[in-house]
């Protein structure tokens, strides 16, 4: 899903938080938000994925405005995930209950997802219970399940442990390739911005640079 | 002083006994206020849910009005009903003054603000981040409802027992509409008040040690169940 | 933070229903003690005035004469003669009896001779006195749809048993008042034991008791006051009345200090209860009873008959 965001602004009170005259995310490609703490990241990321509402200016998925087709195929991970109270099994099984998925094809669906992401012992554990790096491959799961055309992520890998940055990545690249669905990834780490995207866009102030 | 040692006497005689009165008495009580709880639950946590999460005109006023209207004096919704229902009120035809249907009526109506009133404050303080990440799971409105009710079940099942020790410790309310007719209309507050008027302390000592125990034992089942998450 | 919010919601549950019980108990019993104590220990030697006596006596009487207003028409001349204020307090005859057997009250205005009488046999009580009688009446719906009135206008015993026999809706107060137990009383000079789904007991006052009655357009034995009081509300008509089953007499009591321990003793104002006993069977209380709702109702409510 193509992105393209024309004279977006954002105000908390009388602070302007975001100016962005242009700015269009590459259909297929990974792209990678970087800039400092308070540049308006995670702003941007929350009006993209149509949580934030109340912004001036206009935003258009494949040349269309937002409409609840386009929720349906769209999902953002938070930084701090919010798994729900009940066993990670039924939290990756979610959005596809949501989706009207019938049952034999669920349970398909999120077995071979629990085994990519090597999560098999915590398939039946109260997800609310897990730790960092184990709440963050579940929410990440939890967002590959139903294949998003559009598939946002605010530094998803911070504060984790090496392994499961690991399988994290590889999760987000096989997905690209094999879905050719469109990632915007907020991150601060440069390696990881080298390892995984296409394009990067810099965030300063509220403001877009392009970097190489 | 003796009689009231007498009255725990012929009070635990009257429990361990099973008295038939003492304990269809219990029995109305329980019916009574669950299925009011249970009629004003359904219709209000779900609708507390939607107006906590949804941002509307005039939020801060509604606010207000719900969370003063959660300590409506029983008495005048006792009042209110009976008022409706006597023969001579707007819905008179019905017959229903005097029965447990119209003592279902008024605990309905009062524990209807206090569920709603509570949901909602949980809602509007809890709801939002289950929102968003349902919204950005793809979950619709029906959907966000159901996934925070799930989500908060604990929290609002404190307040269903809230609501619930009101009703069956109220006595305003139904004194009025049910009339405490002996077999019929009669549950422990009623008895209480009326056993104390005529001077008659078994029966109402008996049935407030019930009461009391009620609200032990259900509160420490909420206290073990919500301390266990 | 949600096993705090559970723990102060027990708490607090726990919190409301002693509060609810302790003021439940404490309204007519305790606050009127303490205060008789203060009172009563210092009789007013000290007045200057003749017939001043000063102090308080707690009077424990039925709901009816209080709700009749009676006790407001005649009690203000008493304290204003005696200096002595009556502390009202209407509640059941049995619990009225109750609050003199636990030295709660100086004297006792109730209905129900059989249980006075075995009040003054068991100590409690120094003697019994007639007062004055009022009247039941048997009300019913406008339309009468036994026919009572026509059949037995003056047979209140005819009455109750067509009423029984056609098992017709019939409201008894049902909370052992003075009222409740000379509804009984006649439904045994009937030879009838009301049970059964058209016998409702209340368990409630007179007032509501009318209530109930009307809603469910049923027949149920009043006093003459408490229905005239109200019967602008009420779809009810005096079906039967003027027999002689149908009287209530009402006994005043003394309360006896010698039948409690000394701290009893010592808050039972004595003195004040004699007087006030002395003045209600004297010819100027009496005449104050006789005319009480002549103006209001045309008729008397209670008839004086002191000897």
């Amino acid at each position: 899903m193509e992105i393209s965001v024309v004279n977006l602004k954002k105000y908390y009170g009388e602070k302007q938080v975001l100016d962005i005259e242009e700015l269009t995310i590459e259909k297929g490609k990974i792209t990678g938000l970087i800039g400092p703490n308070g540049s308006g990241k995670s702003t941007l990321m929350n009006i993209i994925s149509g949580i934030d509402l109340d912004f001036f200016g206009t935003i258009r998925y494949d040349g269309k405005p937002l409409d609840r087709s386009i929720y349906m195929n769209m999902t953002l991970v938070f930084q701090k995930p919010y798994l729900f109270r009940r066993r990670v099994y039924e939290n990756i099984e979610y959005p596809l209950k949501v989706r009207g998925m019938d049952k034999g094809e669920r349970i398909k669906k999120v077995e071979n997802i629990i085994k990519r992401f090597e999560i098999e012992e915590l398939r039946e554990k109260k997800a609310h219970r897990l730790s960092g790096g184990e709440s963050q491959k579940v929410s990440l799961a939890r967002a590959l399940i139903f294949e998003p055309k559009l598939l946002l992520l605010d530094e998803p890998t911070s504060n984790i442990d090496p392994e499961s940055i690991k399988i994290m990545e590889r999760e987000i690249l096989r997905f690209n390739q094999e879905t050719k669905g469109t990632v915007l990834i907020v991150t601060h780490n440069i390696e990881q911005s080298k390892r995984l995207c296409h394009n990067i866009i810099y965030l300063e102030n509220g403001k877009v640079g392009y970097l190489e | 002083m003796d009689y009231i040692l007498e009255g725990f006497r012929e009070a635990l005689k009257l429990l361990i006994s099973f008295d038939k009165e003492v304990y269809d008495i219990i029995t109305l009580s329980l019916f009574v206020s669950t299925t009011a709880t249970i009629i004003a639950s359904l219709i209000c946590i779900p609708l507390g849910i939607h107006l906590g999460l949804k941002e509307f005109k005039g939020k801060r006023a509604f606010s207000r009005i719900l969370y003063t209207s959660m300590s409506v004096p029983s008495v005048i919704v006792g009042l209110v009903v009976a008022i409706a229902l006597s023969r001579r009120g707007p819905l008179g035809g019905l017959n229903l003054l005097y029965t447990p249907k119209a003592m279902i009526i008024a605990q309905t109506l009062l524990v209807t603000p206090l569920i709603l009133g509570l949901t909602y404050s949980l809602s509007k303080n809890r709801g939002k981040e289950i929102e968003k990440v349902g919204t950005s799971l793809g979950a619709g409105r029906g959907d966000i409802i159901v996934l925070t009710i799930k989500e908060l079940k604990l929290d609002l099942l404190v307040n269903v027992v809230t609501a619930f020790s009101r009703a069956i410790s109220e006595v305003g309310a139904v004194m009025i509409v049910g009339g405490n007719i002996k077999n019929r209309t009669r549950v422990i507050t009623t008895t209480i008040s009326m056993m104390n008027s005529m001077g008659d302390y078994p029966m109402a000592i008996a049935l407030g040690l019930v009461l009391l125990l009620m609200s032990f034992v259900i509160n420490s089942l909420i206290y073990t169940y919500s301390g266990e998450d | 933070m949600k096993r705090f919010l559970a723990l102060s919601i027990s708490i607090l549950l726990l919190f409301t229903i002693l509060v609810g019980c302790k003021a439940d108990s404490g309204q007519d019993v305790g606050e009127p003690e303490e205060e008789v104590v203060e009172e009563s220990t210092e009789p007013a030697e000290e007045e200057t005035a003749e017939d001043e006596v000063g102090g308080r006596i707690i009077l424990s009487t039925t709901t009816s004469t209080q709700d009749s207003g009676l006790l407001d028409y005649i009690l203000p001349v008493f304290e204003e003669k005696y200096g002595i204020e009556v502390d009202v307090v209407a509640v059941g005859t049995g619990k009225a009896l109750q609050m003199g057997r636990d030295g709660d009250a100086d004297i006792l205005l109730v209905h129900a001779k059989e249980s006075e009488e075995e009040f003054v046999a068991e100590g409690y009580g120094k003697a019994r006195f007639d007062v004055m009688y009022n009247d039941f009446i048997l009300v019913g719906p406008k339309d009468d749809p036994l026919k009572l009135k026509e059949k037995f206008p003056k047979d209140i015993l005819g009455g109750l048993k067509t009423i029984a026999e056609n098992e017709f809706t019939f409201v008894s107060r049902g909370d052992d008042s003075g009222t409740h137990k000379k509804e009984l009383s006649i439904w045994k000079e009937a030879q009838i034991e009301p049970a059964g789904d058209w016998y409702l007991e209340a368990g409630s006052g007179m007032g509501d008791v009318l209530k109930i009655t009307d809603e469910k357009q049923g027949y149920t034995i009043s006093d003459r006051a408490t229905y005239l009081n109200m019967r602008d509300e009420l779809d009810l008509d005096i079906i039967i009345e003027g027999d002689e089953n149908l009287f209530n007499q009402y006994g005043i009591i003394p309360i006896n200090p010698e039948a409690f321990d000394d701290d009893v003793k010592g808050r039972i104002n004595e003195e004040g209860a004699q007087i006030f006993l002395d003045w209600i069977l004297s010819d100027e209380a009496q005449e104050l009873i006789g005319e009480y709702g002549v103006e209001e109702f045309g008729m008397p409510l209670f008839v004086p008959n002191a000897k």
